[in-house]
């Protein structure tokens, strides 16, 4: 698996993946905003006010530490998010866009995500802001619920295919559409999607950010190029869920047109949600996902145990 | 060959007759009478001496060896003349007595001045007619000693001033009466129809042939078991014991007992096997009713009555079960007599150095350390530890009853003995931990310290031999155990001298058993986690100032009783080092202030488990004809029953659900290092029992599907509600507990799956969880010791002030939450492939579930302790001891080393595993790891993600942004600045919310069971225990009512 | 009926009639002489066994040899000198059990004494502190 190039090369071609995702994320995020907008009446902002707010940032002259792990907060953050496009193979059948995927398989990918939760909260926590804990805990309280749908619908494709491996995965569903997990096992993908909300901190699961309640939660002391940092990560990483989820539920994508297309959907299932419903309370959303998308994960799996 | 002339026996019926009829012409109060008594009852104890060492060094039946003597009376033969018999038993038993007599003579020395010397006189009678009752041959010589001895002891009451002294005298005198009335009943039908008095020529006689010989083994058998106190016809003799001088009811309890089982053992042999049976019964009834009506006992002396009724009911029963248990009957009867005469004594003999009752009242023995040393060496003996004699003769009597499908009866032994556990391991309890302030100190002049003291010594003294002349255990090392005594020995040295000696002795212990476990992985891994691991907890102990007393000798019992595990050549071995192991591990978790009620339930625990344990291992012996751990292997005697138990036992040890209300009390309590090695080690020892017994289960046997069904559930929900309850607790300690609980939920659900993954998850897991826990424990226990509090709300902030700690649990908790790139990542990952190929998926789904609710109690504990909002108090506040940093960063080097190379741990096990579970295996390339679903490479992710980190880094640090550190309270807050750091430190009820959500899961139905189960049980006690109304003719009634009952139960039988 | 059927019957009342007092009198002092009327009892019962019809007491004096020899000629043979003579152990037993039989009941009585000091009572229900 890790016949191809030497490492100056990968180091490169992974430069070039985080770049491109990087703009597909900031893109989407303009478009995102705007359409909240529109949905509330509102003109809105530039589409490419994420670029602006994202250079300002960067420039800003000065930074304000409250500590080492304040400090390495970021840092953290963004590591996950980077190491989440590297870790997933982007592109189906490409070695170069594989990237670093030859470490290790779809278990490395979920829980990698953690990584940067976890560097995140410990930085934020450093700052001394009460209300950065207060979206911690919520965050985390909220992440033991939303993974109930989100692991029992990794495992339903797991055992769908037999395999951890992503690309496996993937090279199964090739052959047309009639031939994705979506259709082959459309509770597990209901499930999944359920889960996608979940995890993407929108409205009505977006409690952890809480805007209006909690300041803005874990980054409210992150400033200046701190803040420059996370945006970037914000950028990456949900589109690294997404396409994520694209490879094992959607067929992958085998250039990046595919990728774009695909990803672009799946993200605004969650935008559309999230302009529709309001903001759920923390034990409201835990109990919300022990009901309904519990049920159709297990079923999921008996489905997948019967046939 | 012993001297007829100077030890004929006939001299200690002689010289006690003289002794006391010329004590009558001492005035009272003179020393002389005194002087006699000792002397007297001393040369008994030459007699009994002689012949007991010649019986034992030249064996009683072989050919050059010392036969039994028959000494005759009156110049005649028998039936003519009443003749004694010394035998190695009678050498044993008057040895016993004498002994007793000795030393309770001497403990009784200024009791026995104020009383005169007619007492003294009574003394000597009560002694010489308990030898008497051991050595005749005759029947009506049986029954003239028994009365001599009863009006003896009713004699030496009487003496007393004391209106209940007085009245227990009468009731017992009373009960005496009408006992003596069926006895000389029996003795005149036995003569009429038997044509004789000599128990020799009556057994020849078959009086079960005749009719009335029926009636007069029945009389004879039911007076004898009268004269032995069966419940519930015993409410006189727990009288006695309360109410008289506590020197006389040690003496009735020690050697009065002693004397009346063997009365018993001499005349059953008369009868038919009905008469076995009905003694059996009896003992039963009497031991199970004893130790329940106990329960609710809350003073002292009484309950040790009623726990030497107990006692004999188990005697009962094992003269009842003659023909099974066969030659060993006279092995396990000494066993448990040893224990019970030994221990009782000590006890009554400490309760007379008391000035109150009350079972709270025995904390007093605290100013004493010896007296509590010897209170608790007689606990231990009781309920049958090692080294004490019981727990040999409880090994041999469960095994050969089990052996001969008595299960139901050994039930009841194990079921009883538990009962008797809860009430003294309570007691013990309280004199552990109560608050003893307000009590007196006890009075313990050097004439009563010592009579205690040599039983103590005997005890133990009694325990080697035991042991040594078993077959299975002759071959045990003691060097452990005799180093463990050193360290006792040398207790009032400052500790880091005793640390360094143990650290020494352990280490040369591991030099010492590699070469032995060479090539043995499971082995060698389990030996190291227990002994590198003692090392490490012996390292951070450094940090003690001052003495530390006690603390050694019991952590070193711990260890060596792991290393025994380790070692174990066959079951007995192995039980004996988990017993061992649990001693040690109970006296150092109930060190803590508040750990009275916790260490309480870890031994009930303990030894509920080990009870069921012990039932297992002895229906696999039952099976397998032999005690060789292989016995474990294709159990073939009830196996689903034999592994169940074992399994339940070891999984109290693992703290798993429904068996795991101990734990977070008793480890949330336990001081720095005790908790590392009471979580981080000792939880081992039940991964390791339980590995144990799967490997000889296997899963092929129709059989195992239920049991590895429930064992991955209980290891499923261990997993989950540990974790979430972990996320609930305010002391990090409690956390950490509740986390353990976890943690060993995984090792469980991994062992229950029986496959190469899911045992390498396991065994990996045990490893990893040394690690990473040892660390936690190691720094959490050091704040919390270090700020006085466990509480994490009064924590915070401390990132500033102890930054290695905090470096220390971050990687800690990183490894703990299976995050990428460190070693715990891969038993996510094998989890992952474990449940997709074995198929698994709800269990597994509950498994991983629970590890992401890991995480809530792991950001909890390392934010709120660390981060936030450094209080006032803490600002000045150091680093933890340097002694806890060591340990902490060599297991923290550990987990780096596995973190990049997990082949290191992962390859050698799983090759080791396929010798077992051959298929699945994970192949190795370097650092990469294969399976039939996927890969992992540690090596690689650790490069990239490292990479990745130090690239982000370096982009921000080209930013080249001028950067200002800030005070504390700088942070946005509406335009204002926090004026104290609790109001702006989110730390209390952190996941509220979550509680609020899935807070019904933590529900203590599990404590609320154990409540009830133990509600119930005590409200059966109190309710039953009115049946000892205090009144005489009550006790009057009840002893003829057990009389009929007997009678119509028996010819029901008949 | 002889003389054993009859000490048999007499000393079985007697016990019942000695359990009878012990077991339903409430003062002391008969509760002590209910246990001495059973004891009587037994005593009774213990000589009726030993009683055989038509033998002598077991004294071995020139009277009873003589009737030896006559019962020796009777039969035709030298006669047994114990099967003239009812069985001497259980009346040595008996004179054994009178005197233990008097110390219990001194000592019951002793305790008795005792206890009045104490209490002024020979209630058996005054002395119930020691329950449970």
């Amino acid at each position: 698996m890790s016949s191809f190039g030497s490492v100056p090369v990968k180091i490169l071609y992974a430069l070039l993946s985080i770049f491109i995702v990087m703009n597909i994320g900031l893109l989407l995020q303009g478009v995102t905003r705007k359409i909240y907008a529109r949905v509330s009446k509102r003109i809105g902002i530039r589409f490419y006010q994420p670029y602006i707010d994202l250079v300002k940032n960067y420039f800003l002259r000065d930074l304000v530490s409250h500590g080492v792990m304040f400090y390495l907060g970021p840092i953290f953050r963004l590591t996950s998010g980077v190491g989440m496009i590297l870790f997933i193979p982007l592109i189906y059948g490409s070695p170069v866009f594989s990237n670093f995927s030859f470490s290790g398989d779809a278990v490395l990918v979920l829980y990698f995500m953690f990584f940067g939760t976890l560097g995140m909260a410990l930085g934020s926590g450093e700052s001394g802001q009460p209300y950065s804990a207060i979206g911690v805990a919520r965050g985390l309280a909220q992440v033991t619920a939303a993974e109930i749908p989100l692991i029992l619908s990794f495992l339903a494709v797991f055992i769908q295919y037999q395999t951890l491996s992503i690309s496996t995965i993937v090279g199964a569903q090739q052959g047309g559409f009639m031939h994705w997990t979506m259709i082959t096992n459309p509770l597990a993908t209901a499930t999944a999607l359920l889960a996608f909300l979940g995890s993407m901190m929108r409205s009505p699961f977006d409690v952890v950010l809480a805007p209006q309640e909690i300041p803005i939660g874990p980054p409210t002391e992150y400033h200046g190029a701190f803040l420059g940092i996370l945006q970037t990560n914000r950028a990456i990483f949900p589109i690294a869920k997404t396409i994520l989820y694209v490879n094992l539920f959607f067929g992958g994508a085998g250039n990046w047109f595919e990728f774009i297309i695909k990803a672009f959907l799946l993200y605004m299932w969650s935008v559309v949600v999230g302009t529709v419903f309001p903001r759920y309370r923390v034990d409201h959303s835990i109990r919300w996902f022990l009901k309904v998308p519990l049920a159709l994960g297990l079923l999921s799996i008996i489905f997948l145990q019967i046939g | 060959m012993v001297d007829q002339l100077f030890f004929n026996p006939i001299y200690i019926i002689g010289i006690g007759l003289a002794a006391a009829f010329f004590l009558g012409f001492f005035h009272r109060g003179t020393l002389a009478p005194r002087i006699i008594m000792v002397a007297v009852t001393a040369a008994f104890t030459i007699i009994s001496l002689a012949w007991m060492q010649a019986f034992l060094l030249q064996g009683q039946t072989a050919e050059h060896g010392q036969a039994a003597a028959q000494v005759f009376t009156a110049g005649f033969q028998p039936p003519f003349s009443i003749n004694l018999r010394m035998g190695a038993e009678e050498a044993f038993l008057t040895l016993l007595i004498n002994i007793s007599g000795l030393l309770g003579g001497i403990y009784l020395l200024d009791t026995l001045k104020k009383m005169g010397s007619h007492a003294v006189s009574v003394f000597i009678i009560l002694i010489m007619g308990m030898n008497g009752i051991i050595m005749t041959r005759d029947i009506f010589n049986l029954f003239v000693f028994m009365e001599i001895v009863s009006i003896a002891v009713a004699g030496l009451i009487v003496l007393q001033k004391e209106t209940n002294s007085l009245a227990a005298g009468f009731k017992y005198m009373i009960a005496a009466g009408i006992i003596s009335v069926f006895l000389l009943l029996g003795i005149i039908l036995a003569y009429a129809v038997g044509g004789s008095l000599n128990i020799d020529f009556l057994t020849a006689a078959d009086l079960p042939g005749a009719k009335a010989g029926m009636i007069a083994l029945f009389f004879l058998v039911i007076a004898l078991l009268l004269e032995l106190k069966p419940f519930p016809a015993n409410g006189w003799a727990l009288d006695v014991y309360d109410a008289a001088p506590a020197g006389v009811s040690a003496i009735l309890a020690a050697a009065g007992s002693a004397a009346a089982y063997y009365a018993l053992v001499k005349i059953l042999p008369l009868g038919s096997s009905s008469h076995y049976t009905l003694v059996a019964a009896a003992g039963a009834v009497t031991f199970l009713g004893s130790n329940l009506l106990g329960l609710k006992q809350h003073r002292g002396r009484r309950l040790l009555g009623y726990s030497s009724v107990g006692q004999v009911g188990l005697l009962l029963i094992i003269l009842g079960f003659s023909e099974v248990l066969g030659a060993q009957r006279d092995y396990i009867a000494a066993g448990i007599i040893l224990s019970h005469s030994l221990a009782k004594a000590i006890l009554f003999w400490l309760a007379g150095m008391l000035k109150q009752d009350g079972l709270e009242a025995w904390a007093a023995l605290r100013k004493k350390p010896i007296l509590l040393i010897l209170f608790g060496s007689a606990v231990f003996a009781l309920v049958g530890f090692p080294p004490f004699p019981s727990f040999f003769a409880k090994w041999e009597l469960i095994l050969l009853l089990n052996g001969g499908r008595f299960y139901l009866w050994s039930a009841v032994i194990l079921g009883a003995s538990f009962l008797e556990a809860v009430y003294l391991f309570r007691w013990f309890g309280y004199a552990l931990k109560m608050d003893n302030e307000k009590l007196a100190e006890p009075e313990a002049p050097l004439f009563r310290l010592l009579p205690p003291i040599v039983f103590g010594i005997l005890l133990y003294g009694a325990g080697w031999y035991m042991g040594s002349i078993l077959e299975g255990f002759a071959n045990f090392s003691y060097i452990p155990l005799a180093f463990i005594l050193f360290l006792a020995l040398i207790d009032r040295l400052p500790a880091w001298i005793k640390n360094t000696v143990s650290i020494a002795g352990v280490t040369f212990y591991i030099i010492d058993l590699y070469p032995r476990l060479e090539g043995d992985l499971l082995r060698l891994i389990f030996a190291g986690i227990f002994l590198i691991g003692a090392v490490l907890t012996l390292l951070s102990g450094y940090y003690y100032k001052g003495r530390r007393a006690g603390f050694y000798p019991l952590a070193l019992t711990m260890f060596a009783g792991l290393a025994v595990l380790i070692e174990a050549a066959n079951l007995l071995e192995f039980f004996y080092g988990w017993e061992l192991m649990t001693i040690g591990s109970y006296f150092l978790l109930i060190r803590g202030k508040k750990s009275m009620p916790h260490g309480y339930s870890y031994m009930l625990f303990s030894v509920g488990g080990s009870f069921a344990m012990l039932f297992g291992f002895s229906l696999a012996a039952a099976g397998a004809g032999s005690i060789a751990m292989s016995a474990l292997t294709g159990v073939t005697v009830l196996p689903m029953l034999a592994y169940s138990l074992m399994l339940v036992g070891f999984l109290t040890k693992t703290a798993s659900v429904g068996l795991h209300i101990w734990l977070p009390g008793a480890h949330g309590e336990a001081v720095a290092d005790i908790h590392f090695m009471a979580s981080a080690i000792l939880l081992k020892a039940g991964v390791f029992g339980l590995i144990t017994v799967l490997l000889g289960m296997g899963a092929e046997a129709s059989y195992t599907g239920p049991i590895l069904f429930v064992l991955g559930w209980i290891g499923a929900l261990s997993a989950l509600l540990g974790n979430i309850s972990a996320s609930f607790q305010e002391s990090a300690k409690r956390l950490l507990a509740w986390s353990s609980i976890g943690q060993l939920g995984y090792i469980v659900f991994g062992l229950a799956t029986m496959s190469h993954l899911g045992w390498l998850i396991a065994i990996s897991y045990s490893v990893t969880h040394f690690l990473y826990k040892g660390i936690l424990f190691l720094v959490i226990g050091g704040i919390a010791l270090k700020l006085g509090t466990p509480y994490m709300y009064k924590m915070g902030g401390l990132i500033k002030r102890m930054p290695f700690s905090f470096l220390a649990v971050l990687i800690a908790i990183i490894t703990l939450s299976g995050v990428p790139p460190l070693v715990g990542f891969a038993a996510k990952w094998i989890t992952y492939n474990l449940i997709i190929s074995e198929g698994i998926y709800y269990q597994g789904f509950i498994v991983l579930i629970s590890g992401i609710v890991a995480f809530l109690y792991l950001f909890r504990m390392i934010y709120t302790m660390f981060l936030g909002q450094l209080k006032d108090n803490l600002r000045t506040v150091r680093e933890i001891n340097i002694w806890f940093l060591i340990p902490v960063y060599l297991l923290l080097a550990a987990i780096m080393v596995l973190s990049f190379f997990p082949n290191m741990l992962l390859r050698p096990v799983g090759e080791m595993l396929s010798g077992y579970f051959p298929d699945g295996a994970i192949a190795w390339t370097g650092t990469l790891g294969t399976t039939r679903l996927g890969y992992y490479d540690g090596g690689a992710i650790m490069y990239v993600i490292g990479g990745i980190f130090v690239a982000a880094l370096l982009f921000f640090f080209s930013l080249r942004k001028r950067t200002q550190q800030v005070k504390q309270f700088n942070i946005f807050y509406s335009g204002e600045a926090p004026s104290r750091p609790e109001l702006s430190h989110f730390s209390y009820n952190f996941f509220a919310h979550y509680q609020k959500a899935i807070g019904v899961l933590t529900l203590p139905l599990v404590t609320n069971f154990w409540n009830w189960l133990s509600g119930i049980l005590h409200g059966t006690a109190d309710f039953f225990r009115r049946i000892y109304t205090g009144n005489g003719q009550t006790y009057a009634y009840h002893l003829v009512l057990y009389i009929v009952v007997v009678f119509f139960l028996q010819r029901g039988g008949m | 009926m002889n003389f054993g059927s009859l000490a048999l019957g007499l000393g079985f009342l007697l016990i019942l009639i000695g359990f009878w007092g012990l077991l339903t009198q409430k003062n002391l002092i008969k509760i002590v002489i209910g246990f001495s009327v059973v004891d009587t009892g037994v005593h009774i019962i213990m000589v009726g066994i030993g009683y055989l019809q038509g033998r002598t007491a077991p004294i071995l004096d020139a009277a009873l040899m003589q009737r030896t020899a006559a019962a020796g000629n009777q039969a035709g043979a030298s006669a047994d000198v114990g099967s003239l003579i009812v069985d001497p152990v259980p009346q040595a037993l008996v004179l054994t059990a009178i005197v233990i039989g008097l110390g219990i009941t001194a000592l019951l009585l002793a305790y008795v004494v005792r206890l009045h000091e104490q209490r002024q009572s020979l209630d058996i229900s005054s002395y119930e502190d020691l329950k449970w």
